[in-house]
């Protein structure tokens, strides 16, 4: 980890103070480079390579998907493993390979472009030891423990984050059109219940050779600020850890200043990115990526919002909502609930006669705005 | 000035004889045996002895001598006994002018409306004491031989009577002028007859003499430094120094010029005043290193009289390390070099400090909204005098009504500064001065991390005066800086890292006249190095980091200096000087062997070799050539060319744009060589008004080689073997500066301009990675353009405004120009190597300067400054960066002071 920590990172907030917004005229001359990203497990778990372009940054769109490429991971005695095409750009790798072995990774586009990977040796990666969190006041703070090997020193942990995300009124009722009428939602058109799944942002790099016996102790994979919508509920963290080699070190270490360490006071100069993939077509075509081969060693931890309570979640964007004091009669409920744009929210009773329906606005009611309904497969409820 | 005493002859000279009553009583008194010597000779030993000066026709007295012995009488009644059985009388003035004449007594209380009827211009004067001594026509010398004649004299301060160094002394009419050296001394050979005799009293008036000369004489001036502004001493090289000097590209600053700058948060800063000068320029607001001619920071070695500053800042560079009121002046060469300085390949900012005054005990101070000063200087019995001084900061309120208004989080900083030295007068030929600097600085920007850094340094300085054509100084001592990291984030992984660097020098410094031509300078210079280039170490019982030390680096410099200012004729001189430079790399070490022919990089090691302490690991040594030329077109202007070498054996470590507290030095060792440096100029040198108004152009080409760039992602932090990412650079600068100068009148101040290039290069041969595909690429502190405005209006004499401006290019920088999807999130395609520049900086200040009144009986002098920095409130981009927020990329540029930031300060001194 080399330390990159020791630099003075950020100099003062006083600069916080005085920056602006920048938008500088570029040239328009349009850079696509090619882009590899992947670290293929080689024990089979299920992982993926992703091909794409470089897009200008004024583009709206963030990642230009390379589709149609042959991905091919080669062997020493010519053993030959195709990656499988998903789409969007990702290439899937699922192969039990022998890690003593060095690979190639061959890549060639649809254009008909060739590049090669430099030599990959698997690395293998040592168990995450233990995992958990802990609440503080700022919040809560999720860690491993791991302990570097002679040859897996150098760690990288990404993380995917779940969580079930709530709307700020619940709305068990749905308007039919077809009916004109209002029924109770059936399991499938719930709209109260869903799950938001994010990527870890961060780079998140560490040397277990700078602790003693190479013991990497409750090294944090993620912060989670007091009061986050992420523990509304009930909140997952899937960790991967990643033993790189020295050779991968100084590409993340690029890749992490140029994007989080530019622009303090004392930040060191963006440096030049590359990785171990060249092109093997005259003209060398510029491409950047490291691909790495190893064995990825995953932990699924779960919070409740009732381990870290009190939580005090409240999202201010939300504090307009409120249920209608007037009720909807049936009669009207073409005109107001027919749109969608207002959802019934609570019934009026007379007598044991629902008559009518107090509305709500549906983005307070409808979670699937933000989110996504699918329950995912490794879900375990408390 | 009467005819009448043309004829008269007279030994001595007088400047000014207001100064003098303050010799005490026993001054008056005469005691000796005088043994039958003339009275010419009894006269010019009291004239030694007491204040008393003797006005005389030669021939009234030639027949006299004097035998008597006196024992603590009045002259009066000495006089009355020698003229006992003469027609001779004498008259005594107020200004204890004896006047002796045959018959009647010298109306002496009339003298001196009798002498102003004869005014010639009339310079600023406080007294008609003033215009006394100014007016008269002081007849000077014996009549002999020849049709010139030889002036030595002394100038000294009138307010404290001590000498004053660099004060010009000239003559108009046949362009003979000389510079007082340290002493105040100066020598000049004048033609015989008429003529006014000039002192350009550096930061203040230029007084005149009118003199007679007759012949050889030696002469003691007292003049009034800066009657009006009552400032400190400044050193200042004036106009006409600037025309005939061989030396070029050397720019002076006098503390006073720096005062009436505009300061931000009221501090008078010496480095900021040399950034407005041509060719000096910064990467950035907040940073003390600054850039000399396309030069790094780590390429200006900054000596504090004898010592070296590694790190000239304090407060991550917002103020820089020296005490303005610890100083006498700064010199900062940017080419002409003298062969005496060496070790940095762009310049050498030489910084005087203060010297004692020797009347009394006096002070100053000042108290600004961050930073309090404080300074005593004055006499310790007969021949030793001291400065002490010393700057305390309170910035810490600052930072915390800051924090109301954004983002400080727990920043914390405070820097402290002391200066002392102590001058002790051993007899007549040796002088010994004791110096010493300390600085520390702290500071946090979160509650867990404390960085701090100081600077220490002491030296010892003899000079000996072997006669009056060789002095020499000797001088020993040591310059320590070291910085410390402490980090406490998290218990277990609590760290301290630690950097620090000696230097124990040796200095010996020959000055020697060799006829009225030559000026030679020889010595020897030897420094050694003791560095330490990092150590990590836990820091707190429950630590786990493992401590890691970076192997101690030990060398040995060497240089032995040989120089000549040789004046050839009146057009032609030339200063020339050779260096040698002898760098040794000491063990004890291991260092690894790598390939032949192979980069240095860790698949390339094929073993190890170790070496014992002081065992020669590796050895450069090369010379370095110092040679300047001037050619006089006219007595007022010149024309100037220079060719300097220079060789450097520490680098400074930095992987960032601006030099930063972490920034390590490294010494110079098998694998990387000293960088070494050329650079050739032209120049042409004008003033007029008598130097009021000064005009110079400067054309430079510089090359420089074996510079250090960094392999992508290098850390430079605890890096084992620096070596393998480090890139071998070159780099060449140019530039045209024009600078223009008015030091006098009611509207005053300095034009710079400069247009330039800094560009560096991979070095083609370099095997590890090539920046910008090995072509040229500008510098970090590539700004083409550059101008720097200040301007002083003198309301009056007590108030005088100050506007300041500054314009250059903006600095390049390497933006991205692509993005992509990288590991979860938007990540930048960088262009390559400060390929684009931030915007314009453009920045006006403004101040003013308000003295106290000026009777010099008062109990101190205070004066204030307020102003404003940055008044239209520009923000200027230091730089620019792009962060993802959210997962989108947004753009930002980063201001230091975007806002008018006002401040005032109150100094005093007393």
């Amino acid at each position: 980890m080399r330390y990159t920590t020791l630099l003075v990172i950020a100099l003062l907030g006083i600069l916080m103070g005085c920056r602006t917004p920048y938008d500088p005229e570029l040239p328009s001359t349009e850079l696509r480079l090619l882009v590899v990203e992947g670290y293929l497990d080689t024990e089979g778990l299920k992982s993926e390579l992703k091909l794409s372009r470089m897009v200008p940054l004024s583009a709206t769109q963030t990642m230009q998907p390379e589709l149609g490429a042959k991905v091919t991971l080669k062997g020493p005695a010519g053993q030959s493993y195709s990656l499988l095409e998903k789409g969007a750009g990702v290439y899937l790798f699922e192969s039990n390979i022998d890690e003593s072995k060095i690979y190639t990774l061959e890549i060639v586009l649809k254009s008909g472009e060739r590049y090669l990977s430099k030599s990959l040796k698997p690395i293998i990666t040592p168990e995450i030891l233990s995992s958990g969190f802990k609440k503080d006041q700022e919040g809560v703070e999720v860690f491993v423990t791991t302990q570097g090997t002679p040859n897996a020193d150098d760690f990288l942990w990404t993380f995917e984050e779940t969580w079930i995300y709530r709307p700020r009124i619940r709305s068990p009722y749905i308007y039919v059109p077809a009916l004109k009428d209002v029924r109770d939602r059936t399991e499938a058109e719930q709209n109260a219940l869903c799950f938001k799944t994010q990527p870890s942002p961060n780079i998140l790099l560490e040397t277990s050779s700078r602790f003693q016996d190479q013991l990497v102790f409750q090294q944090t994979i993620t912060e989670i600020p007091l009061g986050d919508e992420r523990i509304m509920e009930r909140y997952s963290i899937l960790i991967s850890q990643k033993g790189l080699s020295s050779e991968d070190v100084p590409f993340w270490e690029v890749l992490k200043k140029n994007t989080e360490d530019i622009g303090s006071i004392f930040s060191p100069l963006p440096s030049l990115i590359g990785g171990n993939i060249y092109s093997l077509d005259e003209g060398k075509n510029p491409v950047i990526g490291q691909v790495s081969l190893g064995i990825i060693r995953q932990r699924r931890i779960f919070i409740d919002l009732t381990e870290v309570s009190p939580w005090n979640y409240l999202d201010p964007k939300f504090n307009d909502c409120v249920i209608g004091e007037e009720a909807v009669l049936k009669k009207d409920y073409q005109t107001i609930f027919g749109s969608g744009a207002v959802l019934p929210a609570r019934p009026l009773m007379v007598g044991t006669t629902i008559v009518g329906y107090y509305p709500s606005a549906r983005r307070c009611t409808d979670c699937t705005l933000y989110a996504s309904k699918i329950r995912p497969a490794f879900w375990v409820d408390k | 000035m009467s005819l009448k005493y043309h004829r008269i002859l007279l030994a001595f000279f007088l400047a000014f004889m207001a100064c003098f009553p303050a010799f005490g009583q026993q001054d008056k008194e005469v005691t000796g045996l005088f043994a039958g010597i003339s009275f010419q000779r009894f006269a010019e030993l009291i004239e030694k002895e007491t204040p008393y000066r003797f006005i005389y026709h030669s021939e009234d007295v030639s027949q006299l001598t004097v035998n008597l012995q006196a024992n603590g009488d009045k002259l009066e009644d000495v006089l009355g006994i020698i003229f006992l059985k003469t027609d001779l009388n004498f008259s005594i003035s107020a200004q204890k002018e004896v006047y002796i004449l045959k018959g009647g007594k010298f109306p002496v209380e009339f003298l001196p409306n009798y002498f102003q009827a004869s005014t010639s211009s009339a310079l600023n004067s406080a007294s008609p004491q003033d215009e006394f001594v100014r007016n008269r026509r002081y007849v000077i010398g014996r009549p002999g031989l020849g049709t010139e004649a030889k002036l030595s004299g002394v100038v000294k301060s009138l307010e404290n009577n001590q000498a004053i160094e660099g004060a010009i002394v000239y003559e108009k009419e046949s362009m003979r002028q000389t510079i007082t050296n340290k002493e105040g001394e100066f020598d000049l050979v004048l033609p015989k007859g008429y003529t006014t005799l000039y002192i350009q009293n550096i930061g203040g008036y230029t007084e005149q003499r009118l003199l007679d000369v007759l012949g050889d004489a030696v002469l003691e001036l007292n003049i009034g430094e800066g009657i009006f502004s009552l400032s400190e001493v400044v050193v200042r090289s004036g106009a006409l120094t600037n025309v005939s000097r061989p030396e070029m590209g050397v720019q002076s600053l006098s503390v006073q010029e720096m005062r009436r700058l505009p300061a931000v948060m009221g501090e008078v800063d010496i480095i900021k005043g040399l950034l407005t000068m041509p060719g000096v320029n910064t990467a950035g607001e907040a940073s003390v290193g600054f850039n000399v001619r396309g030069g790094a920071a780590d390429q200006n070695l900054i000596l504090l009289d004898q010592n070296t500053l590694f790190n000239p800042s304090h407060l991550f560079g917002f103020f820089s390390a020296i005490n303005s009121d610890m100083v006498q002046g700064v010199e900062l060469y940017k080419s002409g070099i003298p062969s005496n300085l060496g070790g940095r390949l762009s310049s050498v900012l030489q910084v005087t400090p203060k010297k004692g005054r020797t009347d009394k005990i006096g002070g100053s101070g000042g108290i600004g909204p961050m930073t309090s000063r404080f300074s005593l200087e004055g006499p310790i019995g007969q021949n030793t005098t001291f400065v002490l001084g010393s700057r305390l900061t309170y910035s810490d309120w600052l930072l915390d009504f800051l924090a109301d208004k954004i983002d400080l989080g727990a920043s914390r900083a405070s820097f402290g500064d002391f200066n002392g030295t102590v001058t002790h007068q051993l007899g007549e030929k040796d002088a010994l001065r004791v110096s010493g600097y300390y600085s520390k600085d702290e500071f946090q920007f979160d509650p867990d991390t404390v960085y701090s850094y100081s600077n220490k340094n002491v030296a010892i300085s003899w000079t000996h005066y072997f006669s009056d054509d060789l002095e020499a100084t000797f001088s020993v001592g040591q310059d320590a800086y070291a910085f410390n990291v402490e980090g406490e984030d998290n218990p277990l992984n609590a760290y301290r890292y630690q950097f620090d660097l000696k230097q124990q020098f040796l200095k010996a410094n020959f000055r020697q006249e060799k006829g009225e031509k030559h000026l030679l300078t020889y010595g020897v210079h030897g420094i050694r190095y003791q560095l330490n280039p990092g150590r990590l170490l836990p820091f707190g019982e429950s630590s786990g980091v493992i401590p890691d030390e970076l192997a101690q680096e030990h060398a040995m410099d060497w240089s032995i200096f040989l120089g000549d200012e040789l004046e050839i004729n009146e057009k032609w001189s030339l200063s020339a000087g050779l260096r040698y430079n002898l760098y040794t790399f000491l063990g004890p070490q291991v260092l690894p062997i790598y390939a032949k022919d192979e980069p240095y990089l860790s698949e390339n090691i094929t073993g190890e070799q170790n070496y014992d302490a002081g065992e020669n690991v590796q050895t450069y040594h090369g010379p370095e050539l110092r040679l300047s030329g001037r050619y006089a077109i006219s007595r007022n202007s010149s024309i100037k060319a220079g060719i300097n070498s220079m060789r450097q054996n520490i680098h400074l470590l930095s992987n960032s744009s601006v030099v930063t507290p972490t920034d390590t030095w490294k010494l110079s060792d098998s694998f990387l060589a000293p960088q070494l440096g050329i650079q050739y100029a032209l120049g042409y040198v004008t003033s007029s008004q008598q130097g009021a108004l000064e005009f110079s152009a400067e054309l430079y080409y510089r090359t420089m080689e074996r510079l250090l760039d960094y392999r992508s992602g290098a850390s430079i932090v605890l890096n084992q073997r620096i070596e393998q990412d480090v890139l071998v650079t070159q780099g060449k600068a140019y530039g045209l500066e024009l600078y223009m100068k008015k030091t006098r009148g009611k509207l005053n101040g300095s034009l710079a301009y400069t247009c330039s290039r800094s560009l560096l290069q991979t070095d083609p041969s370099e095997r590890k990675e090539q920046i910008n595909g090995s072509k040229w690429y500008p510098s970090n502190f590539d700004q083409p353009h550059n101008a720097n405005l200040v301007s002083n209006l003198e309301l009056s004499k007590r108030l005088n405004v100050t506007l300041a401006g500054k314009y250059s290019t903006g600095r390049p920088v390497t933006l991205p120009i692509a993005k992509f999807d990288y590991a979860g999130s938007e990540r930048v395609y960088f262009s390559e190597r400060n390929a684009f520049r931030v915007p314009d900086y453009f920045r006006l200040d403004f101040s003013v300067n308000l003295e106290g009144n000026h009777k010099i009986a008062k109990l101190a002098h205070a004066s204030w400054s307020f102003g404003i920095y940055n008044i239209l409130g520009r923000d200027n981009a230091y730089s620019v960066y792009y962060v993802p927020e959210g997962g989108k990329l947004k753009g930002y540029q980063l201001a230091i002071f975007a806002e008018p930031i006002p401040f005032i300060t109150y100094n005093f001194r007393f």
